[in-house]
């Protein structure tokens, strides 16, 4: 009797939470976003994206019918998504101009990196879109505590949050009213993340040391590597490993000198398609880490530490959490 | 007396311009031959012309026989030096700098600098009466002690052939005078242009540049005549004779 | 005469000497610290065989990073400023510098032609493109300057008024490119080796520069009484004998290879040109027999010391060098042009 009421008001109680969460978004609907607010009055018709991470997510959620335009790309598509991206119009492997964006006419853009759409950002500011009456969504993963205007990529004041990447995931279902898909999806995430960072106290104690390396303006010159409060740092620090750079910007240049004396025990490297410079290429990263005179005397080199993940792995995205699952995988399998 | 520096049928001309055309000179040795002429005659450029700072667009100049064009500049730099009528630096250069650069023809990685560089140096700067500002700025010169400096220049080249291009312009009348006498007493050869005509007199032959044309060549006495004066120079003249040492001076009118 | 070419000798002996203490200075001090005792033991592995046991990395930063910077730091260095004294003898300007004939201007194109317009496919590294865009602009300045002048010797004004034509078109240029082509990323990594950058260079890099330099600085000391010869202008040196064109044409050229490959291996760095050989002036008068080779020593020292200090003035940064440069040369130019007034 006793347990059968508990299992009723438990029900209950489970249905009404799942209500809460699950339930159609309220339209209309205002949400702040990165400092402004934005407003809806539905779902939006179409939506086009910048950056690859606020594409991965949209298709997670379904949303691929309405996207009318994708930009900003590191690598290949998500081959769940391959078929579904051949039909939408690509704008730019990089960077799309103001009007190719607006020409698409979308009820929502949706950006991954506030240099593309901010304050100086090099696509156009929030201004010119919502003066159009095109709302602008940027990921708050990257602009929570972030300072976007200090730094080439930004400076962190706040270590990154791995909620962020959360409520971007739930604010884009609530926005597009799939929020039932958003939960899954969310859930799904934090299940795969708590397994990989099982473990992050007994490597902790071991004092594992890493290093990310995204890319380099030119071989010669210093390479940007992940600074502290970052997305890679929030990586390293989950699974319990010291990230050797000190410096606070997203992703500074640090010089090989000052690299290779930190010597860190494993070495990430970012695998991408784009090759807008050189170093893109992690084979050629590879073979600098093999050749440099110095680099090559690196404890992670010598003993063959290197892991390589996925540009947008190392990103605030969807496949951040498969780029953890690497990571904590390869080291396990270092010691 | 022999012809030590010689031009024919020389000229040179800017944009269409004769600056200088038909020039036959023969300079002899030895002597002192001024050149005068209205501004704008040209006197300038056929200086340059004849020391082969600038090569000419017509005709030819011999030094000593040979051809100018086929010598090397150092080659007629050690025998002729000419003397610009305005040059100027802004280096930080003392008078000694400026006079020992007129050794620049005579030194080379196997002449190096030594004691005869030296002593002609001296020599130089007490000829010009600057021995004793041997050390003094470029900077702190007047108008007239850097003339005599760029002569002392001109006569450290040891050279045996002399163009001078107005050197007196600037100079009181004092060291005019002592220039033009040191000009006279050198064993060179001197080409001198002039502008003081009354000065034209002592030299041992005069040429005559009008509008880029040597209009005339000869002793002064057959060269300056009141025609002559009246013709190209514009003015009225009329020879008076110092009663002192008989030598004839010019006085001039407007016409 | 003993006395003197015996003082010759030793005053040579306390320049090698000093260029000797600022590389060591260089090798020693950088990003991070290594003790003193470990960059000597390197340096006596490396010459001497000596044998020490040392960790291979700090090994490779000694001898592969940072003696390499320093030798081309100090090739740069004499290279640039021994181009500013002959620019500045040659054109009779005070303000001449080595980038007058629009060396650095074109190595900009070159470099952002091939950072940016992936020109060369592949195949032309940032140094090359760099290279032939140096050449190719002080082609055109040449041109222009012939087709400017007409008198029988170049006029300096007509090579200034060419050079500053030239670096304008080829700025336009790299400006053209970099807005219509580069995303910040981009711009951000040019821009850093636009102003300047030591990091990359390698032991082949230092066995192109240090014999350049050389070249170049014994080729200019050949001629110093010639360049002693234009103090009054071309006109004058004529008189004293110097073959004016030829000299013009030998030393322009020399002092425009020596930048171009100069900057083609660190970029732009500016202020060594302009500023050093006046500070050499103060120092030893303007008669180029000592102004030429005092020139290169302060250049080569300078620039060792401004590269230490733009890898250590904040930590965990490297600043580029030509700002490290701007930031020391503006103000003693400054102080130069005031002092200059005052003496003499």
């Amino acid at each position: 009797m006793f347990a059968s009421r508990l299992a009723v008001i438990g029900a209950v109680l489970a249905l009404s939470s799942m209500a809460h969460a699950a339930g159609p978004t309220q339209y209309p609907l205002t949400l702040e976003n990165c400092g402004q607010q934005l407003t809806f009055a539905k779902s939006p018709g179409n939506a086009v994206t910048i950056g690859q991470a606020g594409t991965e997510i949209l298709y997670s959620l379904g949303l691929g019918e309405r996207l009318a335009g994708t930009s900003l790309w590191f690598s290949h598509v998500l081959p769940e998504f391959e078929a579904q991206n051949a039909k939408v119009p690509r704008l730019a492997d990089n960077d799309p101009s103001f009007e190719s964006v607006i020409g698409k006419r979308p009820g929502l853009v949706a950006v991954q990196f506030e240099w593309m759409v901010g304050e100086q950002g090099v696509v156009g500011t929030r201004k010119q879109f919502h003066d159009l009456n095109i709302p602008t969504y940027i990921m708050p993963t990257d602009c929570e505590g972030k300072d976007n205007l200090v730094g080439a990529d930004g400076t962190r004041l706040q270590p990154f949050q791995i909620d962020s990447l959360y409520k971007s995931i739930n604010q884009l279902a609530q926005i597009f009213d799939v929020q039932d898909k958003g939960d899954a999806l969310v859930t799904d995430l934090q299940k795969r993340l708590a397994a990989a960072v099982a473990g992050a106290e007994q490597r902790q104690a071991k004092d594992i040391s890493a290093l990310f390396w995204f890319s380099s303006p030119d071989m010669d010159l210093d390479p940007y590597v992940a600074g502290q409060k970052g997305v890679a740092d929030y990586m390293m620090k989950s699974l319990g490993l010291r990230n050797v750079v000190e410096s606070s910007e997203e992703w500074p240049s640090v010089g090989w000198e000052t690299l290779a004396k930190a010597n860190p025990t494993v070495l990430v490297l970012a695998r991408m398609d784009r090759r807008r410079f050189p170093a893109d290429d992690v084979e050629k990263k590879l073979e600098f880490l093999r050749s440099d005179p110095v680099a090559k005397h690196m404890e992670a080199v010598k003993n063959g530490r290197i892991v390589i993940i996925d540009a947008d792995g190392m990103q605030a995205s969807l496949r951040m959490i498969t780029g953890i699952e690497t990571l904590a995988k390869a080291v396990d399998e270092f010691q | 007396m022999s012809t030590v520096l010689q031009c024919s049928d020389l000229g040179w001309s800017v944009k269409g311009r004769a600056i200088v055309a038909g020039v036959d000179l023969q300079i002899r040795q030895g002597e002192t031959l001024g050149l005068i002429g209205p501004n704008g005659s040209g006197k300038s450029t056929l200086l340059k012309l004849l020391s082969g700072i600038r090569a000419p667009g017509s005709g030819q100049v011999h030094l000593n026989g040979k051809p100018l064009a086929s010598l090397s500049r150092r080659d007629v730099a050690r025998q002729l030096a000419f003397v610009e009528q305005q040059a100027d630096t802004s280096d930080a250069v003392t008078v000694r700098d400026a006079v020992e650069l007129g050794r620049t023809p005579w030194l080379s990685a196997l002449q190096p600098w030594s004691a005869s560089h030296e002593r002609i140096v001296m020599q130089a700067l007490a000829d010009v009466d600057m021995a004793h500002m041997g050390e003094h700025a470029w900077s702190t010169l007047s108008g007239g002690e850097r003339q005599r400096v760029h002569i002392a220049r001109a006569l450290a080249q040891q050279p045996q052939i002399l163009l001078l291009d107005e050197p007196t312009n600037h100079l009181d009348i004092q060291h005019q005078l002592s220039i033009l006498n040191l000009v006279r007493a050198l064993p060179v050869t001197t080409l001198i242009a002039l502008h003081d005509l009354n000065q034209a007199l002592e030299c041992d032959r005069l040429g005559v540049m009008e509008r880029g044309r040597l209009v005339a060549l000869g002793t002064p006495d057959e060269v300056l005549t009141t025609e002559r004066l009246r013709d190209t120079f514009g003015v009225r003249a009329r020879y008076l004779t110092d009663p002192e040492d008989g030598a004839r001076i010019l006085r001039f009118h407007p016409t | 005469m003993i006395a003197r070419s015996s003082r010759l000798f030793l005053l040579t002996i306390a320049c090698l000497l000093l260029l000797g203490v600022a590389v060591i200075a260089g090798v020693a001090l950088g990003e991070t610290r290594i003790a003193p005792s470990v960059v000597f033991q390197v340096l006596a592995n490396k010459l001497f065989a000596a044998g020490f046991v040392l960790d291979p990395i700090d090994e490779g930063i000694v001898w592969n990073y940072r003696l390499t910077r320093a030798l081309v730091a100090a090739s740069c260095g004499a290279g640039l400023a021994v181009s500013g004294v002959v620019l500045q003898a040659l054109l009779r300007n005070p303000l001449a510098d080595p980038y007058l004939l629009g060396i650095s201007a074109g190595a900009s194109t070159g470099a952002v032609s091939v950072a940016l317009l992936g020109l060369g496919a592949g195949m032309l590294s940032l140094s090359m493109g760099a290279f032939l865009g140096a050449v190719a602009a002080f082609a055109l300045v040449a041109l222009l300057a012939r087709a400017a002048g007409g008198g029988a010797i170049s006029g300096s004004a007509q090579i200034i008024l060419a050079g500053i034509a030239g670096s304008q078109l080829f700025n336009a240029l790299t400006s053209f490119l970099i807005t219509k082509s580069a995303s910040a990323e981009q711009a951000r990594g040019i821009m850093f080796w636009l102003l300047g950058n030591l990091s990359g260079v390698d032991w082949q890099d230092v066995l192109l520069a240090v014999p350049m330099a050389l070249a170049g600085v014994l080729l200019v000391a050949w001629h110093t009484r010639a360049l002693d010869a234009f103090t009054f202008g071309a006109e004058s040196a004529a008189s004293l004998g110097v073959p004016v064109r030829r000299v013009q044409a030998t030393l322009i050229a020399c002092t425009a290879l020596v930048t171009a490959v100069m900057v083609s291996i660190v970029g732009s760095i500016g202020f060594v040109g302009l500023v050093i050989p006046h500070a050499a002036r103060l120092l030893v008068g303007a008669r180029h027999g000592r102004l030429v080779p005092v020139s290169a020593l302060i250049g080569a020292v300078f620039l060792i010391a401004a590269d230490v200090l733009s890898r250590t003035a904040i930590k965990g940064q490297v600043l580029p060098i030509g700002v490290v440069t701007a930031l020391v040369g503006a103000p003693a130019f400054a102080v130069i042009l005031v002092r200059g007034r005052r003496v003499r």
